[in-house]
């Protein structure tokens, strides 16, 4: 039953170094530790062989839109 | 209707979808993309309080059209702005 | 759930709407706007269903990468 509070701990920990963060750039390791901490509470909350499906969607989903905020703001695709 | 009143769902779910909606209605910037951006909060405020009356297939339809009509907004904003 | 996971959810997405409607870079807004969508998962999770939760993860970052075809860098 600790693991769950300390996940729930990192969690708002990493949200507010997020709003407190100046650069934008420095913003989306601690977004990735958000996904990381509600990855794990999804798992520990309701432990059966869905959920994990569930928190792999999550994870897959969550890597996906940092990703693409990361490579818009680097300066993305450049049209020919 | 549901035997309990005031879950933590429909409370939150409340406050963000008022408070989204004031954010949409004056945005801070009176930009196209600010506008785009603060629609997304009542959808999810919507998407709670549609989750305290379990209705699973209200959800799904929900999610599935709210990406639809970003995507709409999307085209119709690069055809005005000609991006 | 728990007391302290439900609050630590709500505590995420009241962080997420706040910095979602203060900030003015698009960049920032969408990064604060993803903080309240993980803020959402733990109560759609703790109602039970998961197929829900599967399909609103996989949808939820293609509304994202739609949103960042309109956004450009605008600072050098």
């Amino acid at each position: 039953m600790i693991a769950i509070y300390l996940c729930a701990a990192i969690a708002v920990y990493a949200a507010l170094r997020v709003v407190t963060e100046r650069n934008t750039m420095r913003k989306l390791p601690f977004f990735n530790v958000i996904s990381f901490a509600v990855t794990a509470i999804i798992v520990l909350l309701l432990p059966g062989p869905i959920t994990i499906l569930a928190a792999a969607a999550y994870f897959v989903g969550s890597t996906l839109e940092s990703n693409a905020i990361a490579s818009t703001w680097a300066g993305g695709m450049k049209k020919p | 209707m549901t035997a309990e009143l005031y879950t933590p769902e429909f409370l939150i779910g409340m406050v963000v979808l008022i408070v989204g909606t004031i954010a949409v209605a004056f945005p801070r910037d009176n930009d196209y993309l600010t506008r785009l951006i603060n629609l997304e909060i009542p959808g999810w405020g919507l998407l709670l309080v549609m989750l305290h009356y379990n209705e699973a297939l209200a959800l799904f339809t929900f999610a599935a059209v709210s990406v639809l009509s970003t995507y709409i907004f999307v085209r119709v904003m690069q055809k005005k702005e000609g991006i | 759930m728990n007391d302290i996971v439900m609050a630590a959810s709500l505590i995420l997405i009241l962080i997420g709407m706040t910095a979602a409607i203060l900030n003015r870079d698009p960049f920032d807004k969408l990064i604060s706007l993803s903080i309240l969508i993980a803020g959402v998962f733990p109560f759609i999770i703790d109602r039970g269903f998961l197929d829900v939760a599967i399909a609103t993860a996989l949808i939820a970052p293609l509304s994202t990468i739609f949103t960042l075809m309109v956004c450009r860098r605008v600072k050098t």
